[in-house]
């Protein structure tokens, strides 16, 4: 829910609220104020009807009426209460007051009653219903337009903001930048954020220092090794000792080709990639395959291609790299004699080769060192680097086995 | 072909030194950025290369100098950090070639013989064996008068070789000449091993004679 609905939300029920007491108090109070003045109305009615029987002026008045009686009309109480009176040009029965006193007037008891309408209490409570109703309203719609208008104004600031925050990424070279504006919370926020901001650079740039830090220390050494093993390669060995060489060669290639896959991925992952530009495609996948095209003839692997021309903008680099490691991927899986189809389209490139299903759950696929290490063919950062890199361009990498055909889509 | 070496770690420029002068080059070696500057001033070398981590400075920033300087001179740059962007960098301000350790130095040879016919002997050089000659500019291949024909990668295979004449060269690092960082699979040992038998056959039909030994379990050793 928006920050502004929900303060209509509770505008509207405190409204309600506030509106519904202060609604029923007016009606009560005015009922109350108003039955007092009308008793002292009577009642000053009632003095002066009796003063006129004093005066010996008679009075003939519908709604008086005045019966004479003996002493034991002496002993009723004062009585002011409300009764029902038909309205003969209304036709409807209305509410009326009346006050009887009993009086002595000359010596001789009477009974007074007069009487007045109270003006249909019904009506006023609807008047005030409708009165209250319609505050409630006018404050509920014009509080939100003016909320509404005021937000905008006060919430611009903040909003800016938030796209800025939105398109800020620790690896750019820029710094936050962000509004200013006069409300202190917002001020507050925006500092906080700067800081924020500016620690995770720190810190982003530590790590981007730590990971090339890393590389170094241990690409060094294992140039040593690298070197160091070439040379023992060149003195004459027994076949024993020829062995166990090539074991640690082979070791220190896995080994130097991890780290670099760990690196790429690290650098992947903080989109450290700058280089954006127009590639083609189809270009970078007909140097690729151009590259090692006899290692699939020497597979005996029978190349389908449908290839059309796409450019994308992207990094080339990456896309060397992405290119490179799917033609890997179905070179090394696949098996001798099968069929490997290429297809390139505007939305889609699809690699797929022939082969046995997976022998492993294929949410392993994406996976770094996904498959385990039973099998030696690869690093296990392949296809993961695949797939940030594609994520890294917004563009989809699935995978799906059907006909005995293992398919890598890309849909750009 | 004279070399000047600059890398801070001892045991790498050893191996560098050994391994160039055993194939006719005169080698310097600087392990500082100061002495490296020193040498470049006093001295030209057809080829630097040129680590870029070195204790008291970037090796990015000989770069200009040696430009400045010698036009005519080589860089490689050897580095340990596989960055983009050092290498954009470098190869902007003039370096004429990028390895990233951990590196063959039958690679690294054959980078500095590369970069030291296309820059010194500006492409016309050839290179010879016995009565065979190669021209690495046409990609052709002569025996005598007459033109031998080889695919691409036995032509490639056949110059890393000639280059690395004498040295027992691994298949790991064939693979990684051939087809690159992104294809150097164990997988690939049997296509090395294809195309150095046909080459092998080719040369050997032709002169009578082998120039390439299979070392056990090594690899591949050339010789004439």
């Amino acid at each position: 829910m928006k920050l502004l609905s929900k303060i209509s939300y509770y505008h509207f029920w405190l409204s309600a609220v506030v509106l519904g007491i202060t609604g029923s108090m007016l009606f009560f109070f005015l009922r109350n104020e108003i039955s007092k003045e009308i008793q002292e109305q009577l009642e000053l009615q009632t003095d002066m009807v009796a003063h006129e029987i004093y005066m010996g002026r008679t009075i003939d008045f519908p709604l008086i009426n005045i019966t004479k009686g003996d002493d034991s009309l002496m002993k009723l109480p004062k009585i002011f209460k409300d009764t029902m009176i038909y309205d003969r040009l209304q036709k409807v029965t209305e509410g009326y007051y009346y006050f009887s006193e009993s009086k002595k007037i000359n010596g001789q008891p009477y009974r007074i009653m007069v009487m007045t309408t109270y003006i249909g209490w019904d009506n006023y409570s609807k008047a005030i219903i409708y009165i209250f109703l319609s505050i409630a309203g006018l404050l509920i719609v014009l509080g939100t337009l003016v909320n509404y208008f005021i937000s905008r104004r006060i919430w611009k600031p903040f909003l800016i903001n938030l796209k800025r925050i939105k398109a800020y990424s620790v690896s750019s070279k820029e710094e936050l930048q962000l509004t200013l504006t006069n409300v202190t919370e917002f001020k507050e926020l925006n500092n906080v954020l700067i800081d924020l901001a500016a620690r995770d650079k720190r810190e982003y740039n530590a790590l981007k220092e730590f990971t090339e830090n890393a590389s170094h220390e241990i690409q060094t050494p294992l140039s040593i090794l690298k070197t160091r093993l070439e040379s023992i390669s060149q003195q004459p060995l027994t076949v024993d000792i020829a062995r166990l060489l090539n074991d640690a060669k082979q070791a220190t290639i896995r080994l130097s080709k991890v780290n670099k896959g760990l690196l790429l991925l690290a650098k992947l992952e903080n989109n450290a990639f700058t280089d954006v530009q127009w590639v083609s495609i189809e270009a970078v996948l007909k140097r690729n395959f151009d590259l090692v095209e006899d290692l699939f003839q020497h597979k005996c692997l029978h190349v389908e291609k449908h290839i059309q021309s796409k450019v994308v903008f992207a990094s080339q680099f990456l896309m060397e790299i992405l290119i490179s490691n799917l033609l890997t991927n179905a070179l090394s899986y696949t098996p001798s004699g099968a069929r490997i189809i290429f297809s390139l389209s505007e939305q889609l490139l699809v690699i797929s080769n022939e082969g046995e299903p997976l022998s492993f759950p294929e949410s392993k696929l994406f996976k770094r060192f996904g498959k385990g290490a039973t099998d030696n063919k690869g690093n296990g950062l392949g296809l993961s680097i695949s797939k940030q890199i594609c994520t890294l361009n917004k563009w989809q990498l699935s995978y799906s086995y059907e006909k005995h055909m293992h398919r890598f889509n890309i849909h750009f | 072909m004279k070399v000047l070496f600059v890398e801070d770690e001892p045991v790498l420029l050893e191996e560098m030194e050994t391994y160039f002068s055993s194939h006719d080059c005169i080698c310097e070696q600087a392990v500082t950025f100061g002495q490296a500057e020193q040498k470049l001033r006093d001295y030209t070398y057809d080829v630097v290369v040129l680590d870029i981590t070195l204790p008291d400075g970037s090796g990015i920033d000989l770069i200009e100098d040696i430009r400045k300087s010698h036009l005519e001179t080589g860089i490689l740059i050897l580095s340990a950090k596989d960055s983009l962007q050092d290498k954009l960098n470098g190869l902007n301000l003039g370096a004429d070639d990028y390895l990233t350790k951990p590196f063959y130095l039958e690679e690294l040879n054959a980078r500095v013989n590369a970069i030291y016919r296309r820059k010194t002997l500006k492409g016309v050089e050839q290179i010879t064996f016995d009565d065979f000659t190669m021209h690495p500019s046409s990609k052709s291949f002569f025996f005598k008068e007459s033109e031998v024909s080889l695919t691409r990668k036995e032509y490639d295979m056949l110059i890393y070789f000639v280059i690395n004449k004498n040295r027992v060269v691994s298949k790991a690092s064939i693979v990684e000449h051939l087809w690159g960082d992104h294809f150097d699979q164990s997988d690939n040992f049997d296509t090395v091993y294809v195309h150095m038998k046909n080459l092998r056959k080719k040369l050997c039909n032709i002169s009578g004679k082998d120039y390439i030994k299979t070392v056990y379990g090594m690899g591949y050793k050339f010789t004439y």
